[in-house]
């Protein structure tokens, strides 16, 4: 009986502990969502001002130099010191840009975080947001990791679809096509952005 | 008669070569030392990318001319009347719906989708307002791609198809088979009312369309390579319907180390 009543305090214990590590995950993703709503609802602000605002919201959250890293791997071994940095700064203006252009859709729509649970294996928080839009609901999961007592968000899942394995696979096939010289991928990076930032401020 | 006799039999050959296609095409091994790659790119057999990206390229103007001004239109209507039109077009797919249902063995989604397909017909007024939500019959999207995915045939390689986009050799095999038992087609096409097939069709890739106008303008203005964006679009969004999941803990898990932060 007493063995029973321990698992059972056991077994609360840790869904306790996994509950807390979930909600607490939750509250930062919060947090750092309405700061980039709150840009985009702000009509005193300059489009330039508020993309940067966004962007630096995405960029204190999202392990940006990691994902680039991992996305272009073999090319990024390959190539020189100031290729790397480039692409990396290149990479991380690609992806504010990514997801500032995906949330400016959502921007006035209201949003409600509805599950989230903690994968103990992988240590990573699922955090489930449901945007209501006009023509029903959409649900968008975050993976948020916790390195160095500061969180990350290391992918979006839209309807199933993830940001960082579509990432992968547009900069794989953009890699082949320039013979994995990431040089030459800077180049492509550095028009798609230019682009994108217009796009974006005007 | 004959005539229907030879298409009914090209229809088949077509079916039976584009499965043995697609069987032979899983065969093919791409390997991970040729270029670091994981799950899904490997998975992506393209071996005519060449002519998808020519068509992809049409498809991609065809919708900047033609579809995404259609939808943004279809976007100004009245959000009940889009609703109303929606769930129309949804109950016209349920039966179909059933029937690949049961084909997977799923028989209590295939009664509720016939449970849904006639309480929207009738008090639903012809699928105009789904109640078979209030009634807890839960819509579910099952087509023969899937079906044929769930027997264990293969996606064969990637095809882009004029004006109906990204697909492959399966899909487009289940594909057909929707465009051939269709019974609200066949039915329409029975009363000498063949042009309402190509309207549904239209209005159904508009609805569609116009609930995704700002995923695929993100998507577009800010990829780097967009055929690759939506070919890898594609089959992460088929891999979660196959799977019956919206469970985005499947999805798999990005490989990164957040060591460099």
């Amino acid at each position: 009986m007493i063995n029973l009543i321990r698992f059972i305090v056991f077994i609360f214990i840790i869904t306790l502990s996994l509950s807390l590590k979930a909600s607490e995950a939750s509250n930062w993703l919060k947090q750092e969502v309405d700061k980039i709503l709150i840009a985009y609802q702000n009509p005193n602000l300059p489009n330039e001002n508020r993309f940067l605002l966004i962007e630096q919201t995405i960029n204190n959250n999202f392990p940006g130099k990691s994902i680039a890293i991992n996305i272009a791997k073999q090319s990024y071994k390959n190539a020189n010191d100031e290729t790397r940095s480039n692409y990396i700064n290149l990479f991380k203006r690609h992806l504010a840009l990514n997801i500032a252009s995906l949330m400016q859709g959502y921007s006035n729509q209201k949003y409600k975080l509805t599950d989230s649970r903690y994968d103990e294996k992988n240590k990573v928080n699922y955090i489930d947001m449901e945007i209501y839009l006009d023509t029903g609901e959409m649900i968008v999961t975050w993976r948020v990791l916790k390195h160095k007592e500061r969180y990350f968000v290391i992918d979006l899942i839209i309807s199933g679809i993830s940001l960082y394995e579509t990432k992968r696979s547009e900069f794989n096939s953009m890699l082949k096509n320039v013979d994995n010289d990431l040089a030459k991928l800077n180049e492509e990076l550095r028009k798609i952005n230019e682009s994108s930032y217009q796009k974006i401020i005007n | 008669m004959n005539k229907l006799k030879q298409l009914l039999i090209y229809f088949i050959i077509i079916f039976i070569s584009f499965n043995l296609h697609a069987g032979a095409s899983d065969d093919v091994k791409t390997s991970s030392g040729d270029f670091e790659t994981s799950i899904f790119e490997d998975e992506i057999y393209d071996p005519l990318e060449g002519v998808n990206r020519a068509i992809f390229g049409f498809n991609n103007v065809a919708d900047k001319m033609i579809l995404e001004p259609a939808a943004k239109g279809y976007k100004k209507l009245p959000t009940p009347v889009q609703s109303g039109i929606g769930n129309f077009l949804k109950n016209l797919k349920l039966p179909l719906v059933a029937v690949n249902q049961l084909l997977q063995g799923q028989g209590k989604n295939a009664a509720e989708s016939t449970g849904r397909f006639l309480v929207n017909s009738t008090i639903g007024i012809f699928g105009l307002i789904d109640v078979a939500d209030d009634f807890g019959l839960e819509q579910k999207e099952e087509d023969f791609g899937q079906t044929l995915a769930t027997w264990g045939i293969g996606d064969g390689f990637y095809v882009v198809l004029p004006l109906f986009g990204p697909s492959n050799l399966r899909d487009t095999s289940g594909m057909l088979m929707t465009m051939m038992t269709d019974p609200i087609n066949a039915y329409a096409a029975s009363q000498g009312e063949a042009w309402a097939i190509p309207l549904r069709t239209a209005t159904n890739a508009i609805d569609q369309r116009s609930k995704i106008i700002d995923e695929v303008n993100a998507l577009r203005d800010n990829s780097l390579d967009y055929y690759a964006a939506v070919r890898s679009s594609y089959y992460q969004n088929r891999k979660a319907a196959i799977n019956n999941t919206d469970d985005s803990d499947l999805t798999p898990l990005p490989l990164i180390s957040i060591e460099f932060e």
